[in-house]
């Protein structure tokens, strides 16, 4: 008797649980979905793995090692240049068509000795050339070979402080609605060999659309924190003030900060 | 005619069932989303844009927008399913329809969000299935060995009325334990590193991991294709579920028990002895 009781209940409670799946799936999985991801809450505990990753990734990659180096038969014929379009200002073209006479690289923030490099100046530090894979946040990946100077090199001379815990780019390109590129880095990835300021493409001038004169390229990262057409650098403890706060372009507008996935 | 009450699943492997089913069910959706963002599929390193042997894309042809899917040199019109969504303000170029993604709208970051929660999810709620069942002796019974290899056609047969009699020894039978091996010792880890190997931090880490599958673009290819694995794997259960007696099977997910019903109490009696001690005491070696 009393199981039997139990039995209809809960027959009951699996029915319903059934027609509520049954409705879910056909017809209000979308708006329920999409509702969910409009919520504050349940956004921030999605995002809450971010850091889960960073720190299991970063564990497992250690602090010396390199990614993948191809050869030059590697090479992508096609190399998608995404983002925004070249900067369209009068400076940045004229300064293009003759070799970057009065560009300079601004290197500043939280650091003993602030400075400004020349494109010449940059070309005649010690600089990496790697083949390697750049891997797009879309899905698609391209072989390029890239010439620059280290990181590494740069804060040789400028020397950051040791609260500086960021390295934030500041590039001429914007969007539509005039919101300038920028992004950041922590020290990790800023001391990792192959992370350089790249003004070279498969042996020739960093091409417009690559982000001339001066492009990132962070190997162990997605494509979307290598930021282009880079004019200035600031050592920061941290980018709360900077944009919208999320360390980004791209971060401002949901991407993850860490990028390593 | 007599049945019985046999406690079938402990209270983690129903636990965990259900978080898998959902796990799995949002993996899928934000996994379609951020394909999405690049429908196309390639084989090695890199991904020359002429060299995608498979692509979703929509076309313009005199004002009217089609949806192609195309693999090599087959193409297939299929506007209103991939490649071109009608909506309410009109025909739409979209590879997956907003319906089959997570978030509806195209939105590859927030795709990914719900990608990379629930594959934390399904990666700890994998391992403590596991482990636990495991540690009962459980995980040994639905491995498939090569002595179930001669009863997987008589199985066939059975189920396609062909046969009277079931191979079947123990709680799972031939093809089941095809089907489960299958899946958590060969898909599983697969889609698992598949997944891992898009990562450019990990392949800093690893430089072997893209390289086993044959490169990152073939690791991406590798990942969406177990994808329909696990749906076929899914549709098959679902049916299953569905055709030997749904209320039973479900409530023996929800609460664990199953009503056994003796046909032929004689002829059952050796292979119930293993039920018949749980019956007994149905929460032996839970506690």
């Amino acid at each position: 008797m009393e199981r039997n009781r139990l039995d209809i209940s809960r027959r009951k409670i699996l029915f319903g649980a059934l027609q509520g799946a049954g409705v879910l799936l056909l017809s209000g999985c979308e708006n329920i979905f999409n509702q969910l991801h409009q919520n504050r809450k349940v956004l921030s505990l999605l995002e809450s793995v971010e850091g889960l990753n960073r720190r299991l990734l970063r564990f497992l990659t250690g602090s010396n090692k390199l990614a993948q180096e191809f050869s030059e038969k590697d090479i992508s014929r096609t190399f998608k240049p995404n983002g925004n379009p070249p900067p369209f200002i009068m400076e940045y073209v004229m300064n293009a068509m003759s070799g970057w006479p009065s560009w300079k690289l601004e290197v500043g923030g939280l650091v003993k000795q602030p400075g400004q490099f020349s494109l010449n100046d940059l070309k005649a530090m010690p600089a990496r050339s790697q083949i390697t894979r750049h891997d797009c946040v879309e899905g698609w990946s391209a072989i390029g070979k890239w010439k620059g100077v280290p990181l590494t090199e740069i804060m040789k001379v400028v020397q950051p402080d040791p609260q500086a815990k960021y390295v934030v780019f500041y590039c001429m390109d914007m969007d539509t609605e005039s919101n300038n590129f920028y992004e950041s880095i922590d020290m990790v990835d800023a001391l990792h060999p192959q992370t350089i300021l790249a003004y070279e493409m498969n042996d020739q001038s960093l091409p417009i659309e690559h982000g001339a004169p001066l492009r990132l390229r962070v190997e162990t990262q997605l494509g979307y924190k290598m930021a282009k057409y880079i004019q200035r650098i600031e050592f920061v403890e941290n980018f709360k003030e900077i944009g919208q706060g999320k360390g980004g372009y791209w971060e401002d507008r949901g991407y993850e900060w860490y990028a390593g996935i | 005619m007599m049945s019985s009450l046999i406690y079938r699943h402990n209270r983690i492997t129903r636990l965990t069932h259900w978080i898998n089913a959902l796990a799995l069910l949002i993996l899928i959706m934000s996994g379609l989303q951020i394909f999405n963002a690049y429908p196309h599929l390639h084989w090695g390193s890199k991904a020359e844009p002429e060299e995608a042997f498979f692509s979703i894309y929509a076309a313009d042809e005199d004002g009217d927008i089609h949806g192609y899917t195309r693999f090599l040199g087959w193409r297939v019109d299929t506007t209103g399913i991939l490649g071109v969504q009608q909506t309410d303000m009109g025909p739409f170029p979209r590879a997956f329809p907003s319906w089959i993604t997570i978030p509806g709208f195209f939105w590859l970051a927030g795709g990914r969000r719900w990608h990379f929660f629930f594959a934390w999810l399904f990666t700890l709620n994998g391992i403590l299935y596991f482990l636990y069942n495991l540690g009962r002796g459980h995980v040994r019974k639905f491995l498939f060995s090569p002595y179930d290899a001669g009863k997987v056609l008589p199985m066939i047969l059975c189920y396609l009325r062909l046969r009277s009699e079931s191979p079947q020894e123990g709680e799972y039978n031939p093809l089941q334990k095809m089907a489960y091996t299958g899946v958590f010792f060969i898909l599983t880890p697969l889609i698992v590193l598949s997944g891992l190997a898009m990562s450019p931090q990990l392949d800093v880490a690893f430089n072997w991991l893209p390289a086993i599958f044959g490169g990152r673009q073939s690791a991406r290819t590798v990942h969406f294709l177990l994808t329909f694995f696990f749906a076929f794997f899914t549709f098959g259960h679902i049916f299953m579920v569905v055709t030997t007696g749904m209320i039973n099977n479900m409530r023996c997910m929800v609460t664990g028990w199953y009503v056994e019903k003796k046909l032929n109490p004689e002829g059952l009696k050796q292979e119930q002895d293993d039920f018949e001690v749980k019956m007994e005491d149905p929460r032996n070696g839970e506690k």
